[in-house]
């Protein structure tokens, strides 16, 4: 499959979702009619038609674009680091709120440095710990700005 | 032409203050910084220092991410003329004959006549910005719902049309963004749209979330192929970072030349740096007497763009200062920051928050300065940190998107949301989708859907009234033109 089919695929399934979505808000009764219906459905049938051309123009030989790489085999450690990153991520931003922002922020750091940095575990350490702190430093404590306290926040005398 | 320098007063005594002057520095040195290391352009860089500007005032603010965004085109070319690797789309050009000087064994006047090339344009582009923002400004305050909609409309379709790549996937992303902006509560009737009954969703999507994500998250997830990237850096060749009377002479007009080219370049929505740069360059190769000189270390090749690029990084300021729509994907970023501190840029910050406005006019004329001094006397240290391998700036990058994200609304759905759209900004690259529409339109969409639907309630539902208004009827002109232009441009392309 090439890449304008993908893409053309995929801006008719998303612009479908979506236009059907839109159709099936309420209209207002005086006023603005159409109203919150009006600018979603320009906005699907856009994506559709513009998918649409897209898929129409790659039958022509001459037009065809290359193949779809997505990488998922070649590159599949790059999106296993890819995939496990947002993961992590996204855990990072669940806990935070309840273990501060110290130690999540140290572990994540320690995380993302152990897949990049692989096999310098003191020099990881060391990033993570100082990215912490100094950040920590800059935001919390010289700009004031509000930041979560978990139990080690809890110690620190500011 | 009195009110403008009374205005221009006001804007240097705003800017000129001790708090100001310390912020310009430092968001220049970090800009430069940022922009120096391969991969990372303006709008990443203004992406995860968005951060630092919170508690600031608006004004500092602005000033801050403003010499945040100069110093990134200033150290932009440093990686070019180094290492043969640009910081950024911008600073490719700077490559073609940057990297030969250097090879020359000529990387120190290479690096001066980078940074003196980017201070002139940049001054040159000031003067233009200076003159060019009040009348926009007035004009603009006239501007009623439909002319504003087909403003924003031109906007929109300038920037998929005036820049590279394929017109349909330009058009695909613009859907997408507009999609995403109509996600949450309708703010004119409260009706719930495309939230699919996630709570969370209600308010929106904070636009700032996804750019952070598709430009700092993304760009992350591309750099993991090359992990191992290090550059080899000779900094004892360097010499000395200064340019003689022969390199003066040959380049001082081809500055004088793209400067206003840059600037012009840089007002249009969508004609990026890149565009000004290329264009530069093969203007003054074309002028040239000796042309076979061009990409074997030709200093005017190097002096052309860069002059270019800075003036066009304030042409841009143009239309995000006085019509409130970005040009550009780092403008757009700056745009959103701001309207999270409360200012909405467009005419009637002019008349609202002249003090503003005008300081950011006036702090840019600080910052050209500051600028040189960084990176004259500083270019020798500064080129050093090229030497910090990819795989410890890397973490430091996700790390700051991630405290960035937090801060914007101290909401850990953010972080599903910025990670969610730094796979998708990755896939979308996969799939060749130009990021910059789908962000313009996503920050556009909401007053591009105000605008119609208040339109057309003023006209009782009849769309006539986008060509019954003569100014709505000129963007609508202008938007099919460039439309049709970019059609034939890339029909005769494809014969």
């Amino acid at each position: 499959m090439t890449n304008n089919l993908v893409t053309g695929i995929v801006a008719i399934a998303i612009g479908g979702i979506y236009f059907i979505t839109a159709m099936l808000l309420p209209e207002m009764r005086m006023g603005d009619r159409l109203g919150p219906k009006l600018f979603p459905s320009i906005a699907g049938i856009l994506a559709m038609l513009s998918g649409l051309v897209l898929i129409i123009q790659e039958r022509n030989p001459a037009k065809r674009s290359k193949k779809a790489d997505f990488g998922f085999v070649k590159n599949k450690e790059v999106w296993f680091k890819i995939l496990l990153t947002t993961v992590v991520g996204i855990a990072y931003g669940l806990i935070m709120d309840s273990l501060g922002f110290l130690l999540p922020t140290t572990l994540f750091m320690l995380f993302i440095t152990t897949l990049i940095n692989k096999g310098r575990l003191v020099q990881n350490l060391i990033i993570a710990f100082l990215f912490a702190v100094i950040s920590y430093g800059i935001f919390a404590v010289a700009l004031k700005l509000s930041l979560p306290r978990g139990f080690i926040e809890q110690l620190l005398p500011f | 032409m009195q009110s403008i320098f009374a205005n221009l007063a006001l804007g240097l005594q705003t800017a000129f203050t001790l708090t100001n002057i310390m912020w310009v520095f430092i968001g220049g040195s970090l800009g430069t910084v940022i922009g120096m290391l391969p991969g990372l352009g303006p709008a990443t860089g203004v992406a995860i220092l968005i951060p630092i500007t919170f508690g600031m005032n608006p004004a500092t603010a602005l000033i801050t991410m403003c010499a945040v965004y100069y110093g990134a085109m200033f150290g932009g070319s440093r990686a070019s003329i180094m290492i043969n690797v640009p910081g950024d789309a911008s600073a490719i050009v700077s490559c073609f004959d940057g990297y030969p000087m250097t090879k020359q064994g000529r990387a120190g006047p290479a690096l001066a006549i980078s940074a003196i090339a980017s201070f002139i344009g940049g001054m040159i582009g000031m003067v233009f910005l200076v003159f060019l923002t009040q009348p926009i400004a007035s004009a603009a305050l006239k501007f009623g719902p439909a002319e504003m909609f087909s403003l924003l409309l031109f906007a929109l379709v300038a920037t998929i049309t005036l820049s590279e790549g394929n017109l349909l996937k330009g058009l695909i992303a613009i859907a997408f963004g507009l999609m995403l902006s109509t996600i949450g509560i309708d703010a004119m009737t409260g009706v719930l749209r495309f939230t699919y009954g996630v709570e969370a969703l209600n308010d929106g999507i904070d636009f700032l979330v996804v750019i952070i994500g598709v430009y700092a998250v993304t760009e992350v997830y591309k750099n993991f192929k090359d992990i191992n990237a290090v550059y080899k850096l000779d900094s004892k060749t360097i010499g000395k970072v200064w340019i003689t009377k022969e390199d003066w002479k040959r380049s001082w007009k081809p500055m004088l030349r793209n400067s206003p080219l840059g600037f012009i370049i840089g007002v249009l929505p969508g004609m990026g740096g890149s565009i000004a740069t290329f264009m530069s360059y093969a203007l003054e190769k074309n002028l040239s007497k000796h042309p076979e000189e061009f990409g074997k270390g030709a200093i005017e090749g190097l002096a052309a763009p860069e002059a270019s690029n800075n003036a066009c990084s304030c042409g841009a300021m143009v239309p995000l200062l006085t019509l409130g729509i970005p040009g550009s994907g780092t403008t757009a970023v700056m745009l959103g920051a701001l309207m999270m501190l409360g200012v909405k840029p467009g005419p009637t910050l002019f008349t609202d928050h002249p003090e503003i406005a005008w300081g950011v006019i006036a702090s840019m004329i600080l910052g050209n300065i500051i600028l040189i001094i960084i990176n004259l006397p500083l270019a020798i240290p500064l080129v050093q940190l090229l030497k910090v391998p990819t795989r410890i700036m890397l973490p430091l990058i996700m790390g700051l998107a991630l405290i960035g994200t937090y801060f914007l609304n101290y909401s850990s759905t953010d972080f599903i949301i910025v990670m969610i759209a730094g796979v998708v900004g990755y896939l979308f690259s996969k799939m060749e989708i130009p990021l910059p529409p789908l962000v313009l339109a996503l920050i556009l969409g909401g007053s591009t859907e105000q605008n119609l639907r208040n339109s057309m309630v003023l006209s009782d539902g009849s769309p006539m009234i986008f060509l019954q208004k003569p100014i709505s009827a000129v963007f609508l002109v202008l938007a099919a033109g460039t439309l049709v232009y970019a059609l034939a441009k890339r029909k005769k392309q494809a014969a």
